[in-house]
């Protein structure tokens, strides 16, 4: 997304686009760009291009059950991921969304969240890095890593999607692993620097990989094994 | 296949010249070649060694806006006289722009751009104060002689007497020799005579590199101490290296405000890997430290580019050690490694 005078910024999708008509995008602010994006009223125009990137390998993980661990702002492209899930709900074994921010204020789609969580659908585990008084679902004080013990279904037969910090997807995958889940089984949502999307401007390779073009979702074992990642 | 005389072949440039612009290599009041565009063809220098600022400039400016390419970039052109290695490092580059995604950019500069390649008779080498720069292309395969079957447009050889030898590879090649009169069918002798000088500048060379392996070593070694060392004591992180690169294709964009404040530019520019900020993102710096930009650089142009596009990312021209300030040379740092694994030393 992009908005004339002040640049672009690479901006994941928060919603499935089912109706074709409309889509959501969820933006922090953290630089130019976002900062102007979010003085924008009703009726102002900005520039889109893509979709760049490929997928979650949602239709690949058919019959399993899905972990799904969101850090902070990670939880916008989950936010589909979930919606899915839950409209095939049949087609997948017990779900999971373990969420972990840094306050409370910062929980993001906090009535969709109620919602899945009391639709039994889905097991919604909370966590807040934070101490708060305020009582949300099943809300914890803690890492969000806390949560990984309250997984009660067996990791071989399990595959974990996780968007979130860099540092925190690294404990994550760790803990997973030290779980028993098996590294090809984690898929990750890399962030890097973008400038292009098309895999031209080099800013976000990793190693041979371009994580425009050729993620931003990876499997742990593919992406590890370069240079300068935090993993 | 035609042969022509030295004489006859830079007046068919300097008639090129009057009505298209020709850029070919022209001796600075330095003593320094450089790719220019030239009136006359007495300003040509074509026993030159490696320029500084290689060719791709030409396809894929330093700087553009790409919202308004200017009039100066959309003009067609002619390269006269680049090297073999660098019209590969061209071939490299086309792998990226005009790969998956085409880049419009840079695809219509292609396309506009005619291209004459000058075969090398012998390996390059030139003195200077601090370094004496060497090509290695034989060793990375992109030279003496020209190996690509197409992507440029006319092959010339210098095949000894005042004479060249031309082949043209597009009909944009076979248009322009049409031009002239004075290209007269080559001989069996001629041809072989290329033979043979394709031969002895094979075995002219003093620099080589061993690539057999190189990318698989160099992508289990990212830890190897020579890397810490180099980066400690010696880079800079000028990114002199990635700016005279020919096959370097980083860019940044930023968008310019007139001064109206009604309208913007978008510009691109050629970045580099290099720079501190290069991998930063809003909460972290994905190579912050030295030694992590100076690694990206070795083992991108000699292992992950392998991945990529399926050939390496080194042309073995010799311009990034030869205008380092330090002259860190990569194939010394992967020669340095495959030592330590003769020895035994790494698994």
């Amino acid at each position: 997304m992009g908005l004339t005078g002040f640049g672009e910024s690479a901006i994941s999708f928060s919603s499935l686009s089912v109706d074709n008509k409309s889509f959501v995008h969820t933006i922090r602010v953290a630089g130019n760009v976002t900062r102007e994006i979010s003085r924008l009223n009703v009726g102002d125009k900005l520039e889109v291009r893509g979709p760049y990137g490929n997928e979650w390998p949602l239709k690949k993980v058919k019959g399993k059950n899905v972990i799904v661990i969101a850090g902070g702002i990670g939880m916008a492209p989950l936010r589909p991921v979930v919606h899915y899930l839950l409209q095939n709900r049949k087609k997948y074994k017990k779900l999971f969304l373990i969420y972990g921010s840094k306050e409370e204020e910062s929980i993001l789609y906090k009535d969709e969240l109620e919602k899945w969580s009391k639709s039994g659908d889905i097991e919604v585990l909370l966590s807040v890095d934070k101490e708060t008084n305020v009582c949300f679902l099943n809300l914890c004080h803690g890492l969000v890593t806390t949560l990984l013990d309250k997984i009660d279904v067996p990791l071989s037969d399990s595959v974990t999607f996780t968007c979130g910090s860099e540092a925190m997807m690294h404990f994550v995958c760790k803990g997973m692993i030290e779980r028993g889940q098996k590294p090809r089984d984690i898929y990750i949502s890399m962030e890097r620097r973008m400038k292009c999307g098309v895999g031209h401007c080099g800013h976000c390779q990793i190693g041979a990989k371009f994580v425009c073009k050729d993620g931003a979702v990876f499997s742990y074992t593919d992406i590890k094994k370069y240079a300068d990642n935090f993993l | 296949m035609f042969v022509i005389s030295k004489n006859d072949l830079l007046n068919w440039v300097h008639d090129l010249a009057s009505s298209k612009n020709v850029l070919a290599p022209v001796l600075n009041n330095r003593g320094e070649t450089i790719f220019e565009k030239i009136h006359d063809h007495k300003q040509i220098h074509l026993n030159y060694q490696t320029t500084m600022v290689s060719p791709r400039k030409f396809i894929y400016p330093t700087r553009q806006d790409i919202k308004q390419p200017s009039l100066n970039e959309i003009q067609g052109k002619i390269i006269f006289g680049i090297h073999a290695c660098d019209m590969h490092a061209l071939s490299v580059l086309d792998k990226t722009f005009l790969g998956e995604f085409k880049d419009s950019y840079y695809a219509e500069l292609r396309e506009k751009t005619a291209i004459i390649v000058l075969n090398c008779n012998k390996a390059c080498e030139k003195k200077y104060p601090n370094f004496i720069l060497k090509g290695f292309c034989a060793s990375m395969d992109s030279g003496p002689f020209l190996k690509l079957k197409k992507g440029y447009d006319i092959e010339i050889t210098d095949i000894g007497k005042q004479q060249y030898l031309i082949e043209t590879a597009s009909k944009k090649g076979r248009e322009l020799i049409a031009k002239s009169k004075k290209f007269k069918k080559a001989l069996k002798k001629d041809i072989s005579q290329k033979i043979k000088l394709k031969k002895s500048a094979l075995v002219s060379f003093t620099k080589k590199l061993e690539t057999k392996g190189l990318p698989e070593l160099l992508a289990k070694t990212l830890d190897h101490p020579v890397y810490k060392q180099t980066a400690d004591s010696r880079c800079l992180s000028c990114t002199n290296c990635t700016m005279v690169c020919p096959t370097c294709f980083c860019y940044n964009i930023e968008d310019n405000i007139a001064y109206d404040l009604k309208t913007a530019g978008r510009n691109r520019y050629w970045d580099s890997c290099q720079e501190l900020n290069f991998g930063k993102v809003h909460d972290g710096n994905f190579r912050e430290p030295r030694l992590a930009r100076l690694r990206q650089f070795v083992t991108h142009k000699l292992s992950t580019w392998l991945e990529q596009y399926g050939c390496f990312g080194c042309v073995g021209c010799g311009r990034c050690m030869t205008w380092c300030p330090t002259n860190i040379d990569l194939t010394e740092m992967a020669k340095e490694i495959q030592k330590d694994f003769k020895e035994g030393k790494i698994k």
